[in-house]
């Protein structure tokens, strides 16, 4: 019987379909600590591919992480927190707050040859306050700035309705980096394609859902004060390609497809930590930590009891622990670590679930249904918790589902609902929750006042509101209010530490840990660190060994 | 001449409703979802953008019209071939579907035939090779159709990518960096393929026509071709559009895994951000494939199958019964 073609044939084609092509590994890595130029560098992110490149357009993480390569900020801050100067050489608040001026670093131009200039920042000032710009971040920090003028090529002067402690912080992130205004004439689909700015890599190209192309910015001169070099970058260009899919991330960076990756998750930090070739930059990101907020604006969180029974009955060290493996570190405080205003307490946090017990007692929470849930008036105490799974990684998902778990044996019947970006802030405009833990991240501890103050329960147009504790006490408000005004750098700090107390004390906020920021690169990279500001990456002093 | 006319029209008439209907589904659906299309315009939700931005864009695409003004305004440029504008990436979504519909057909296409390969493979050898063969390939194919995407593409990268190294995890262009997502779409299709061909080639062989064929003294790879694989065949081509509807929708989660560019990627994206011409663009395109992928389909059975051929020739079947090969 002669071989059967057909199917033989069949299969062997399928194999070949199958099986072609494969890739090898990069070569060992010789230690050495002189930097070599050229190189193209693969980064590979995690965060969503941005729908427009110019980050004064909406405004979110992912658009600054990419900025970070191509725009630079009037100023930036060094790693104690301390304003450092960047593209402005020196600022003087006038004595009364109105009005800031600052002095711009000589001889800088845009990479289309555009002088950086006075006229310049008055450009994006003005862009930024422009509705048809649609800025939302960067909007609401110069809501204070009713101007901005040029007072002579070099001087630039905001006048505020307002004095603005917290303006400062705002003008480091990468939202209010300054842009060529001759781009900016260009159509705002022009410019969310391939902005412009003054730093030292140029967006060259960009094709959707794989890669943006940013080459080196020869004739570059404006690092901020605390890069390691002068001169322009050493990378000739680096592929900033979108890899949605954590395992595969890693995974890419394992076969040395590419060379760093950001939103690294617990599992693959542990393992990169026993790799000879991976290392780990870990920067967690400003602004507020990653908290569980009790919406203290209805039942049963309007009850204090009820919050202080939550907060002092649930155990989540022993979850972080075994979820995170030691890749998070538990947080008592607001804000995040790298904040040094923040203010942290970590007794009002020691769990005692038999005064959680008493608590609901006391606030009327003394039945039980058949499932075992506490009741009162036949009313079961259940706590909604919608989760943005976009948000979320599933380290923290599981976390919470051992919270739920806790939370039952005190007598609450925790609701998690999983839902995306946009439902989730469905359910929050139309106070459908009880707990909820979401991110914000801004330099300075200037986000207090944005999501504790009782303005910030108003919601804004969009539905969107930031105070999701609901907190309303005047008192605070008038702390707050002091704190933005203050000029003096250790009242300052004074009255913000005195805010965090007011809302700690008050159980409206479970902190879990910093929100989490963490780098894996190949040991081939050197030089890669992360920006005090807002914890994005610079490649600018990165090189790669050959 | 003229019935193939008339078929044609026919075909495209249905093709225009089925359109219609996905055109007007994925309008009102995307509405009763929450979320705020002018937040799409403003970069993503949770948009903190002042009354003055969000009535301007409101405006401007026109989401200020009654839902019933704004669904006729959309048909009537979907009429005229205006797919009209992404709200997220702000660009014209007939512009994004060119970028994006080739590298999903290829991916479709591929793994379209790599199942067909694989499924007339394991058909054949459950058919050739005995009691032992058979059940394996029958317990193969009930896992292989069973197995969900994102866990076969983890699998996938973690052998041929992580531990053996000899193909990349991120599918970039080039030819190797089809493999896994090729493969990953493919055996899904290729054991529910697998299972009805299997089925109709054990009967096929062992009916008359395949007996006299071999009575005539044709080998035994010309009875498989020949014959056996005409019959076979009949009803896993009859489940193409249903195979290539599955590799559509499989994309969505092989491109996230592999980081590939294409439809399904654009979809997710376009759904998070309640992008709604862009979701409508997504919809429509594969929809329009489906119809095409169907027809094509049938066009195939017709040519396999006398059968169905002198059906549509002469609208009365003739009973010629099992020795149709």
């Amino acid at each position: 019987m002669r071989p059967p073609i057909v199917p033989v044939l069949a299969l062997a084609a399928a194999s070949l379909l199958v099986l072609t092509g494969c890739t090898s590994g990069s070569g060992a890595s010789t230690a050495s600590g002189t930097p070599v130029a050229g190189g193209t560098l693969t980064y590979a992110t995690g965060d969503a591919e941005p729908t427009c490149l110019d980050p004064h357009v909406g405004g979110n993480y992912p658009q600054a992480l990419v900025a970070s390569q191509y725009l630079e900020e009037l100023v930036s801050k060094d790693k104690a927190g301390n304003t450092i100067p960047w593209l402005a050489t020196s600022w003087k608040t006038a004595a009364d707050g109105s009005s800031l001026t600052f002095t711009l670093k000589k001889g800088v131009t845009f990479t289309d040859g555009t002088p950086f200039d006075a006229a310049a920042v008055v450009a994006n000032i003005e862009h930024v306050k422009n509705p048809s710009t649609l800025s939302s971040t960067g909007y609401l920090a110069l809501q204070k700035v009713s101007k901005a003028v040029a007072a002579s090529t070099d001087t630039v002067r905001l006048d505020l309705s307002s004095p603005d402690s917290s303006l400062l912080d705002s003008l480091s992130q990468p939202w209010l980096a300054m842009e060529s205004p001759t781009a900016l004439k260009r159509s705002q689909a022009v410019n969310c394609e391939s902005p412009v700015g003054t730093g030292p890599f140029v967006v060259t190209k960009w094709v959707k859902q794989q890669a943006i192309t940013l080459t080196r910015n020869p004739k570059y001169t404006s690092p901020p004060k605390d890069a390691a070099h002068t001169g322009p970058a050493y990378l000739k260009t680096i592929t900033w390609r979108f890899i949605p899919d954590s395992a595969t991330r890693y995974a890419a960076l394992q076969s040395g497809d590419v060379d760093v990756i950001d939103n690294a998750q617990p599992d693959s930090i542990v393992a990169a930590g026993k790799s000879s070739q991976l290392k780990e930059l870990n920067a967690p990101r400003p602004g507020v930590s990653d908290r569980l907020e009790l919406n203290s604006g209805q039942a049963p969180f309007d009850d204090d009891r009820v919050r202080e029974a939550f907060i002092s009955g649930v155990d989540v060290n022993a979850g972080i622990k075994s979820l995170f493996f030691g890749t998070a570190t538990r947080s008592y405080s607001l804000l995040s670590s790298v904040e040094k205003s923040g203010y942290s307490d970590k007794s009002l946090f020691d769990v005692d679930t038999t005064k959680a017990a008493r608590l609901l007692d006391q606030a009327g929470w003394t039945g039980r249904d058949s499932s075992g849930y506490r009741t009162k008036d036949g009313q079961r105490l259940t706590v909604r918790f919608p989760v943005s799974t976009n948000q979320s990684i599933p380290a923290e998902r599981a976390l919470f589902e051992q919270i739920q778990a806790e939370a039952k044996s005190l007598g609450f019947d925790v609701e998690i609902q999983q839902l995306d970006l946009s439902s989730w802030y469905g359910a929050l405009a139309k106070h459908q929750y009880e707990i909820v833990s979401a991110p914000y991240t801004k330099v300075g501890p200037g986000v207090l006042d944005i999501v504790y103050d009782s303005a910030s329960i108003k919601p804004a147009p969009s539905g969107y509101f930031a105070n999701l504790a609901q907190v309303n006490l005047p008192q605070l408000d008038t702390v707050l209010q002091q704190a933005g005004q203050e000029q003096d750098a250790t009242k300052r700090q004074a009255l913000y530490t005195q805010a965090q107390k007011i809302v700690l004390d008050g159980y409206y906020v479970l902190p879990l840990y910093d929100q989490q920021n963490h780098y894996l690169y190949r040991t081939s990279v050197h030089g890669l660190r992360a920006m005090p500001t807002v914890s994005t990456p610079t490649l600018y002093d990165t090189w790669l060994e050959k | 001449m003229t019935r193939a006319l008339v078929w044609l029209a026919k075909r495209v008439a249905g093709g225009v409703v089925v359109l219609w209907a996905v055109a007007t589904l994925i309008f009102f659906a995307i509405r009763l979802v929450p979320g705020d299309p002018a937040e799409a315009i403003l970069g993503g939700p949770g948009s903190q953008a002042s009354a003055a931005t969000l009535a301007l864009v409101r405006r401007e695409y026109g989401l200020d019209q009654p839902l019933g003004v704004q669904y006729l305004r959309q048909l009537g440029h979907l009429a005229t071939g205006d797919l009209g504008t992404s709200y997220s990436l702000k660009q014209s979504v007939a512009s994004v579907l060119a970028a994006q519909v080739p590298p999903t057909l290829v991916l479709a296409a591929l793994s379209l035939v790599v199942a067909w390969l694989l499924a007339i493979g394991t058909a054949w050898w459950s058919a050739s090779g005995g009691r032992i063969a058979n059940a394996l390939a029958s317990g193969l194919e009930v896992v292989a159709s069973a197995v969900p995407h994102f866990l076969l593409a983890s699998i996938l990268i973690v052998v041929f990518a992580t531990q053996l190294g000899l193909l990349p995890p991120v599918s970039t262009g080039t030819p190797s960096g089809l493999v896994l997502p090729v493969v990953t779409l493919a055996v899904p299709v290729a054991g529910f393929l697998g299972q009805v061909t299997r089925d109709s080639l054990l009967d096929a062989a062992s009916a008359p026509f395949a007996l006299s064929a071999r009575a005539r003294g044709e080998s035994a790879s010309g009875v498989f071709g020949r014959h056996l694989l005409r019959h076979a065949a009949l009803p896993g081509l009859a489940l193409s559009g249903w195979a290539f509807g599955s590799l559509l929708s499989g994309a969505i989660v092989v491109e996230s895994v592999f980081a590939r560019p294409g439809l399904g990627r654009t979809l997710l994206q376009a759904v998070t951000l309640r992008d709604i011409p862009l979701v409508t663009g997504v919809a429509l395109v594969s929809a329009l494939a489906y119809v095409v992928v169907v027809a094509l389909g049938d066009l195939a059975e017709a040519v396999v199958d006398p059968r169905v051929r002198d059906a549509s020739r002469s609208r009365r079947p003739r009973n010629r019964g099992t020795v149709a090969a």
